[in-house]
């Protein structure tokens, strides 16, 4: 009867073509069926979002979501090495300007106001989506690169499903990953454990030492190992959903996660082993709770949260006489409390409206305890918002949208979004898209009050952002294409940078002015060839992001120039090909140089030359009486590669990961 | 199969080298963990610069965080503070010649014999006794308190009286330590204001050290001075007090020991002799307390200054020079970060 009445609706839905975003949470299948993506939604006009394709987040399931979005999607991660902080940025902005957004509730931490996205596995993601640019709008404040949410989903027609994946890997790295989840009429409940750990101990010419040969009296470089590098990290996460009656929905979500760390040293460093021990451990919690009352032509949806973390970074050294002691031992605790209402009412289907506040609370507290500095700090943010969306014409959707944000008693400017989409053929997909919006982001407790350097005197950052594009999709028996191209240009004005001083520390300041453009294209095909499935998803992007702050003194030459680790070109392509349960990915990403000086000055010493990686998947998956089997193996830097992604880090050279898989 | 261009870094084009050299090195500490240190070298007659001598002779990088550096019978000895070494070069061709590892987080080198030299260190908690000519590390002088407030004690410049050694702990400390190079023993200590950076001994005998007033932190903040101590009775003798917003760092003497410069976002001169005040020498460009003159040297010979400029500390800093009534005579690019210097004469 239960399923009989979705079915009725689903079918009133379509014939009415009732807004899908309403119903969507609710009754959705599963994602990987749900394969047709929205066009010309009047709630996203002159939006650039981009949903990662089911397949990759299955085929990636094992990785961490900065390898991931490196891999496939225009976002630049900066990779500071294997299983080491990797932060991401969109569109040449900072990685504080990317947004993270978990089931709702922003996972963004107030402390340095940004992720480490290497602290999120892929295991914890069912759907994830990319908003570029100002499309971040409608997440919050502050996404002057844009916002990726990431979100789980309930499974009502899956009874019960049990998977277990265990991986091995090069450099003693194991994986494992364990799902359970059952649903009965109203409840469903899921449970996901997972463990990752490397030695991480890969070896390497280093470039950084030489020995001399006693005989010959050349320099040479040793092979080293990767040593002091090793990680774990391990979680769990909890879902639960109840559906009392058709209208009702009520989730509770749970993700623990413990990860440590050990940071390795310079390369060059050749001072006594038990020295210079750097470490980070990152302990979090976070709790969503959400209600979701559905009527006919509205939608209710309420939630609370609950995000904290403890941060511990130390740096040890071996004291004669004394053994292992501090020189950082750097303690850093947060609670967020968050409250979120969002009310979305539609007309008809070419009027609807939407609004919503979010409320959260912060507190943080970071000392470094050998040198008793720090600070306490609490700051509440208001975030509300109204939304327009109109399709007053056939071929033209609107989308207006008003956000206030309240940090403590201070209102930061409006933040007002415009947004259209115009369809210029009719009966095709190929839409118009463009925006205008401003934004604000406001510092990180940490630009404000980090000791040493934090800066109380910083301004919020404001941004003005144009974006035009076109997106096509042509969906045939055999063949599919989705594809997209979108030029932007933003002035951002009081940019936050952080630069060392001559007092021996960094500290941040506001640069006036980063002016930052660039076009992004992706495409992905989908096409089949009697038993084979092919797939091809490619993007590039072209990323001018330029300093236009005052020059500091005469001989300031950063005036114009890119900003630091801002590659100019950057591209990637995922090619598979599917026969029976057989399948093959080549995968491929590529950025140009980076720079490491604000001068853009290059010399042999620091270059950091254009990046090409290749990576190769294998699998094989079978269905043996209602059990799934599967098995894969990856061949990461497939040519062997000697490269880095930040100076003088090294990375390591082709490795492999074997990876197994059952279901029922 | 290789598309990157790892290979290309390695293949260098060695620097030509003049004679007679008569130059300035400027050591430029690059950043933290970004392994961008390097060596510059000025001709000081010619005016000609040539950055990155010791990378384009040796195909190797200088390392991470180049302190500071000094020669002596021929070599030079470059500390290289994150990379927990000592790079030693033959100082008239930029050559490798070997290196002293195994120091935590050396920073300063000083000769007590052409077979003993301290090197003083920010974490170790110990100064290192070593060999330069075996290149060998033979001792340490522990310098462990039992004072635990803060991480004591950092130990940094060092300038010799007779056989006593005496170091300023800078990082978090208010300290100078003096030690008898004879025993390798800490003998005595002064205490002073907060964080001194820098320490100098004039021609008559008297120590000056110039304290930053330390990080802005709970409770750890002094009025920045300017320091003299007798170096023999080690009692302080005169205090010259700094505004709280200042933030001095170098501190330098004349080839005759009497006049001292230091930085306090400008350029300032001071007699030794008593009653004198400091004076402007040469004024920044920077309009507010942030600045980027960064490092200060004084030619031995002909009493020229030069001013190092890192600017925004993430560009190719820029050394100024002027004659010793400052008139500027030069300006030169160098790489990121000049903090030290050192001349070949």
């Amino acid at each position: 009867m239960f399923r009989k009445l979705v079915f009725i609706l689903f079918v009133v839905i379509s014939i009415k073509g009732f807004t899908q975003g309403i119903q969507d949470s609710v009754y959705m299948l599963p994602s990987a069926t749900v394969s047709a993506e929205k066009v010309f939604q009047k709630e996203q006009a002159g939006m650039k979002e981009t949903k990662l394709d089911t397949l990759i987040l299955a085929q990636k399931i094992n990785l961490s979501l900065s390898d991931l979005l490196s891999e496939n999607t225009p976002v630049f991660i900066k990779n500071h090495g294997r299983g080491a902080l990797s932060t991401a940025s969109f569109r040449g902005t900072a990685p504080s300007h990317t947004k993270v957004v978990w089931n709702g509730m922003p996972l963004t931490n107030p402390m340095a106001g940004m992720v480490d996205f290497s602290l999120i596995p892929v295991y914890v993601i069912d759907e994830i989506s990319l908003n570029h640019g100002t499309a971040s709008i409608v997440d919050g404040s502050g996404g002057l690169g844009g916002s990726v949410n990431i979100s789980n989903s309930v499974d009502w027609n899956d009874k019960f499903n049990l998977k277990y994946l265990q991986s091995v890997g090069s450099y003693n790295s194991f994986d494992e990953y364990l799902s359970v989840s059952a649903a009965w009429k109203k409840i469903s409940l899921k449970t996901r454990l997972y463990h990752t750990y490397s030695k991480n101990d890969f070896t390497f010419i280093n470039r950084g030492i030489g020995d001399i040969n006693p005989e010959t009296g050349e320099i040479v470089n040793p092979l080293d190992t990767n040593s002091s590098a090793d990680y774990i990290k391990y979680g769990v996460l909890q879902e639960f959903y109840y559906r009392p009656n058709m209208k009702n929905l009520i989730s509770a979500k749970y993700w623990g996660q413990f990860s440590d760390r050990t940071i390795p040293r310079a390369t060059s460093y050749e001072g006594p082993d038990n020295s210079n021990l750097n470490s980070q451990q990152d302990i979090d919690h976070k709790l969503v709770l959400n209600w979701t009352y559905l009527k006919e032509k509205s939608k209710l949806s309420i939630l609370g949260g609950y995000s904290g973390k403890d941060l511990l970074y130390t740096l040890m050294n071996n004291v004669s006489g004394v053994g292992y002691y501090p020189a950082i031992y750097s303690v850093s605790h947060n609670d967020t409390y968050s409250g979120d209402v969002k009310y979305q009412y539609q007309f008809n289907e070419n009027y609807s409206f939407s609004a919503g506040s979010n409320y959260s609370y912060n507190s943080v507290s970071s000392v470094d305890t050998v040198v008793n500095g720090g600070y306490d700090v609490f700051r509440s943010e208001i975030s509300s918002f109204i939304n327009l969306s109109a399709n007053p014409i056939s071929k033209l959707n609107i989308n207006f949208i008003l956000r206030q944000n309240i940090v403590d008693t201070d209102f930061i400017p409006i933040i007002p979004y415009f947004g259209l989409d115009y369809r210029i053929l009719e009966d095709h997909d190929l839409i118009f898209k463009a925006n205008v919006a401003r934004n604000y982001n406001v510092p990180s407790l940490h630009d404000l009050y980090w000791q040493p350097g934090g800066n109380p005197e910083l301004l919020p950052e404001e941004g003005i952002s144009y974006e035009a594009g076109l997106e096509y999709r042509k969906n045939l028996d055999k063949f599919s294409l989705a594809s997209e191209i979108t030029a932007y240009h933003s002035d951002i004005n009081n940019w936050i940078l952080w630069l060392p001083s001559f007092r021996g520390y960094w500290e941040p300041r506001n640069i006036d002015k980063v002016i930052s453009q660039g076009f992004e294209i992706n495409a992905k095909l989908d096409f089949r060839i009697k038993m084979f499935k092919f797939s091809i998803i490619g993007a590039y992007s072209y990323t001018s992001s330029k300093n236009y702050g005052d020059p500091l003194v005469w001989g300031d030459e950063s005036y114009g120039k890119q900003l630091v680790y801002v590659p100019l070109h950057s591209g990637n392509l995922l090619a598979r090909v599917m026969f029976r349960g057989f399948y093959f990915s080549f995968q491929h990403n590529s950025y140009s140089e980076r720079f490491t000086t604000s001068t853009n000055n290059i010399t042999q010493r620091d270059w950091l030359y254009p990046y090409f990686m290749n990576d190769v998947i294998f699998g094989w998956h079978t269905t043996f009486d209602k059990m799934n089997f599967s098995t894969e193996f990856k061949v990461y830097n497939l040519f062997n590669e000697t490269y880095h992604s930040v100076l003088y880090r090294p990375m390591p050279g082709r490795n492999y990961v074997l990876s197994l898989m059952f279901e029922f | 199969m290789s598309c990157m261009k790892d290979d290309e870094l390695w293949e260098n084009t060695k620097p030509v080298i003049k004679t007679p050299y008569k130059g300035l090195y400027i050591v430029n500490e690059g950043n933290y963990m970004y392994g961008n240190a390097s060596l510059s070298y000025y001709y000081i007659e010619s005016e000609e610069v040539h950055n990155d001598v010791f990378f384009n002779t040796n195909s190797l990088p200088l390392g991470d965080v180049a302190q500071s550096m000094v020669i002596r019978n021929g070599l030079a000895y470059v500390v290289i503070n994150n990379s927990g070494k000592i790079y030693i070069l033959d100082a008239n061709t930029f050559e490798y010649k070997g290196k002293i590892t195994g120091l935590n987080s050396p920073r300063y080198i000083h000769f007590i014999s052409d077979t003993k030299a301290y090197v003083t260190d920010l974490y170790g908690k110990s100064i290192a006794i070593v060999n330069p000519q075996a290149m060998e590390i033979t001792g340490s002088i522990d310098v462990s308190t039992s004072d635990n407030q803060f991480y004591r004690h950092s130990t940094d410049q060092m300038v010799q009286f007779e056989n006593l050694i005496f170091t300023n702990c800078w990082s978090y400390d208010n300290q100078i330590l003096v030690i008898d190079s004879e025993t390798d023993e800490v003998v005595d200590s002064i205490q002073v204001q907060e964080q001194p950076a820098a320490l100098v001994l004039d021609n008559y005998g008297k120590i000056w050290t110039i304290t930053d007033g330390g990080y802005t932190m709970n409770g750890t903040t002094s009025t920045p001075a300017l320091i003299k101590i007798d170096a023999e009775t080690r009692e302080i003798e005169r205090t010259i007090y700094f505004n709280n917003t200042d933030h001095p760092i170098e501190l330098k003497l004349n080839g005759a020991g009497d006049r001292l410069y230091f930085l306090n976002s400008d350029v300032y001169t001071m007699d030794v002799i008593t009653g004198s005040e400091p004076e402007l020498f040469v004024e920044s460009p920077y309009e507010t307390v942030i600045g980027g003159y960064y490092g200060l040297a004084l030619d031995p010979i002909t009493d020229e200054v030069y001013v190092a400029d890192a600017i925004d500390f993430v560009q190719q800093g820029v050394i100024y020079r002027y004659t010793s009534n400052a008139e500027p005579v030069d300006t030169f690019k160098v790489g990121i970060v000049p903090g030290e210097f050192c001349f070949k004469y």
